[in-house]
């Protein structure tokens, strides 16, 4: 075992909250160390492929998922440099004020210590940092902000086809808003509209971690270190105070780090599974809360075929459109959840969101002749709906361990009764979108989840949360948490801009009270 | 006009070209080219790798599988992808999106073998040896229900993961691309299908 040089702050994990915060740090003149449990990897490794890309996501056997609704470990998560961020698909949305307040509105779930108010100028700045496309105006849903740096990013057919739908249930549509350039940014390039957001953007049109804040971090002076496993926070014996991380490097040998500052940035499994290996009970844990309150958004696709040529092949990943209109909660609709549409998704034929996949039903001389209709007449759009915080849907250490000797995580996880019905109502809707837009024929899949959130949830008090407002652990002030791992509740929107923007506020605040923390 | 407006140009134009190319493609071309898609070791010296993971009756059986799944997956090679893929440090085969909890090659292995039992017990034949109606129905009936007896994972998670296995020889290559008339546009293109 070898203890390399004391640094300012270490920083687990490599992803968009990682990679932000360690720029922040690195260009106030902290000493900066990133640790992640992944390979090296660069834009030239971004190859376009629905099989390749597959190298990154994490390999299998870290985390057991089960339970009704089982949480998604191998899909989405990310696997080196850039962590998830690198293959995310850039739908970048800001939470609504009502998200903040739900249990103060409505009476049910949990309220941030935070109001929107106090999160608005951190979306601002992390808007003009990261480049977003899109148009504020005809967002109407939009909570107060400063308008995108740049236009919106172009609607082709199968955009087009599936607003005729809603425009005739009197429903809007707007640019869905995107951390991908329409026109060059800040020495960027623009988008090409090729569909491969998937496979990781190579161009950096899309803002991954490489082409922005892990590049900047770099640059002022940060270091990072791959393959390096993170096992535990070290503690002070009284476990109120971090000084550093316990590893394993790319060759397997046990190696520590002190620090200043210890900063979690990990995936949404992995932060709640390093602080319950860190100390029995769990490091930070008085409040019982860590691993609790696991979250996700239910999600399904509408599918339906058209008379006319839909171009599925081009655009985003994420889509090109968006519609809210049923995202604002309201008990009087019989459930408590927001939803909102991604509508025209650029597709693939394989891959689990390919359109091979749109009819799992179908195999033989059916399939070949599903997919060659498909790829010219097919149109989608992906639901995503709120997903209520459950303290009962958890991550807990198991038996078993890994390589290494850790303990494997297991997460556990079932949609609450409200957000089964808010996904069950949606899909309706959809289908009533497709048939007004004209579809001849129209399916939909099973209901799913994506968007892993909580876990290690920020709140006002030590008793029932994690972190403050800032992610600052309440009981060990020297330890940070930056991720979806902190969202107290989920809203209806993909949660990569409200991370982001978390991730900027916690570290203007660190490099504003360094003296108190160091 | 800057780089971004040409390659939005480019984009546009292969679409055009795309319409093109479909227009020409009748269900007899696209039988055809996947005909030709076969990977073959004709014309060279060398035999054809060993299999490093499958065994040759699991190959038998994975071949039958993927042309009952998708007529041509056997020939644009399901079984070289699926033991190329088990044989490497980082297997790439969807299975990994599914956190099946446990060992990727003990999946494939011990739902072939299931398949063959299944197939012995029920028909007194091997799986490539059926009938394809009888194939087609064996299939069909593992994809709604696991059979009584199936000694192997759930045969449904089997169904979708061997059916993706052959979507992604035929079609999630460059070629399979081009055969459904859908411009590739790779910004960095992969050295080899997998």
């Amino acid at each position: 075992m070898a203890t390399r040089e004391q640094v300012d702050a270490v920083i687990v994990g490599s992803g968009a909250a990682g990679s932000l915060m360690a720029a922040t740090l690195a260009a106030a003149g902290k000493k900066v160390l990133i640790l992640e449990a992944g390979p090296q990897r660069g834009m030239s490794d971004l190859v376009s492929s629905q099989i390749w890309s597959r190298r990154l996501k994490v390999p299998a056997g870290t985390t057991m998922t089960g339970g009704r609704d089982p949480l998604s470990v191998g899909f989405a998560s990310g696997w080196g440099t850039g962590g998830s961020a690198l293959h995310h698909y850039a739908c970048w949305f800001r939470l609504h004020e009502e998200d903040f307040e739900m249990k103060s509105r409505f009476g049910q779930g949990v309220d941030w210590p935070i109001s929107y108010a106090d999160l608005r100028p951190w979306y601002d700045r992390v808007q003009e940092e990261v480049g977003l496309s899109g148009d504020a105006e005809k967002e109407i849903w939009r909570p107060a902000g400063a308008p995108y740096p740049m236009p919106a990013l172009p609607v082709f057919a199968q955009g087009e086809v599936i607003a005729r739908g809603f425009e005739k249930l009197g429903l809007r549509t707007a640019p869905l808003p995107m951390a991908i350039n329409s026109v060059p940014y800040r020495g960027r390039s623009a988008c090409i509209q090729d569909g491969w957001c998937d496979s990781g953007c190579p161009i950096g049109a899309l803002a991954n971690p490489i082409a922005t804040h892990l590049t900047q971090a770099l640059s002022a002076g940060a270091e990072i270190i791959h393959d390096s496993k993170v096992s535990r926070v070290l503690t002070t014996p009284r476990g109120d105070r971090a000084t550093g991380v316990e590893y394993y490097d790319a060759a397997g040998e046990r190696q520590e780090i002190r620090a200043d500052v210890v900063i979690l940035a990990a995936y949404v499994f992995e932060i709640p599974r390093i602080l319950l290996n860190s100390r029995e009970g769990g490091l930070a844990n008085g409040s019982g809360m860590v691993g609790r309150s696991m979250m996700a958004h239910t999600t399904s696709n509408i599918f339906g075929f058209f008379e006319e040529d839909t171009d599925n092949f081009l655009g985003r990943t994420g889509g090109q459109l968006v519609s809210q209109d049923d995202y604002a909660k309201n008990l009087e609709k019989g459930y408590l959840g927001s939803s909102s549409w991604l509508i025209a998704n650029a597709l693939k034929p394989n891959d689990l969101l390919g359109i091979g996949n749109s009819r799992v039903d179908l195999f033989g001389a059916p399939l070949h002749e599903f997919l060659q209709k498909a790829a010219r007449k097919l149109a989608t759009m992906t639901f995503v709906g709120e997903g209520l915080p459950d303290p009962d849907n958890r991550v807990t250490l198991t038996a078993s361990r890994d390589r290494f000797g850790m303990p494997m995580a297991s997460a556990t996880h079932q949609f609450p009764e409200d957000s089964v019905k808010c996904w069950a109502a949606g899909i309706e809707r959809g289908k009533q979108v497709f048939a007004a837009a004209g579809a001849t024929e129209i399916w939909t899949g099973g209901r799913n989840q994506m968007h892993t959130m909580g876990g290690t949830v920020m709140g006002r008090s030590a008793g029932d949360s994690v972190t403050n407002g800032y992610g600052q652990a309440h009981e060990v002030p020297n330890l940070f948490i930056a991720g979806s791992s902190l969202f107290p509740t989920a809203g209806g929107v993909n949660p990569t801009f409200t991370l982001s923007a978390l991730a900027r506020r916690s570290a203007d605040y660190l490099v504003e009270n360094w003296s108190t923390l160091g | 006009m800057d780089a971004s407006s040409t390659l939005l140009t480019e984009v546009l134009r292969a679409q055009g070209e795309r319409r093109a190319f479909l227009k020409g493609a009748g269900a007899g071309l696209l039988a055809a080219s996947l005909s030709s898609a076969r990977i073959s070791y004709a014309g060279t010296e060398a035999p054809p790798p060993a299999y490093r993971v499958l065994t040759p009756p699991q190959v038998r059986t994975l071949d039958a599988l993927g042309e009952t799944l998708l007529p041509g997956a056997a020939a644009a090679g399901i079984s070289r992808y699926v033991d190329d893929q088990l044989a490497s440090a980082e297997p790439l085969l969807l299975l990994k999106y599914v956190d099946f909890p446990a060992d990727s090659t003990d999946f494939y292995r011990q739902s072939l073998d299931a398949l063959e039992q299944h197939s012995q017990a029920t028909h007194q034949q091997a799986f490539h040896a059926l009938a394809m109606a009888d194939r087609i129905a064996m299939v069909g009936q593992i994809a709604q229900q696991q059979p009584e007896g199936w000694a192997g994972p759930p045969s449904q998670l089997f169904y979708f993961i061997a059916r993706n296995d052959a979507v992604d020889v035929c079609y999630g290559t460059e070629e399979g691309f081009a055969r459904l008339g859908v411009p590739y546009m790779a910004h960095i293109a992969p050295p080899r299908p997998w």
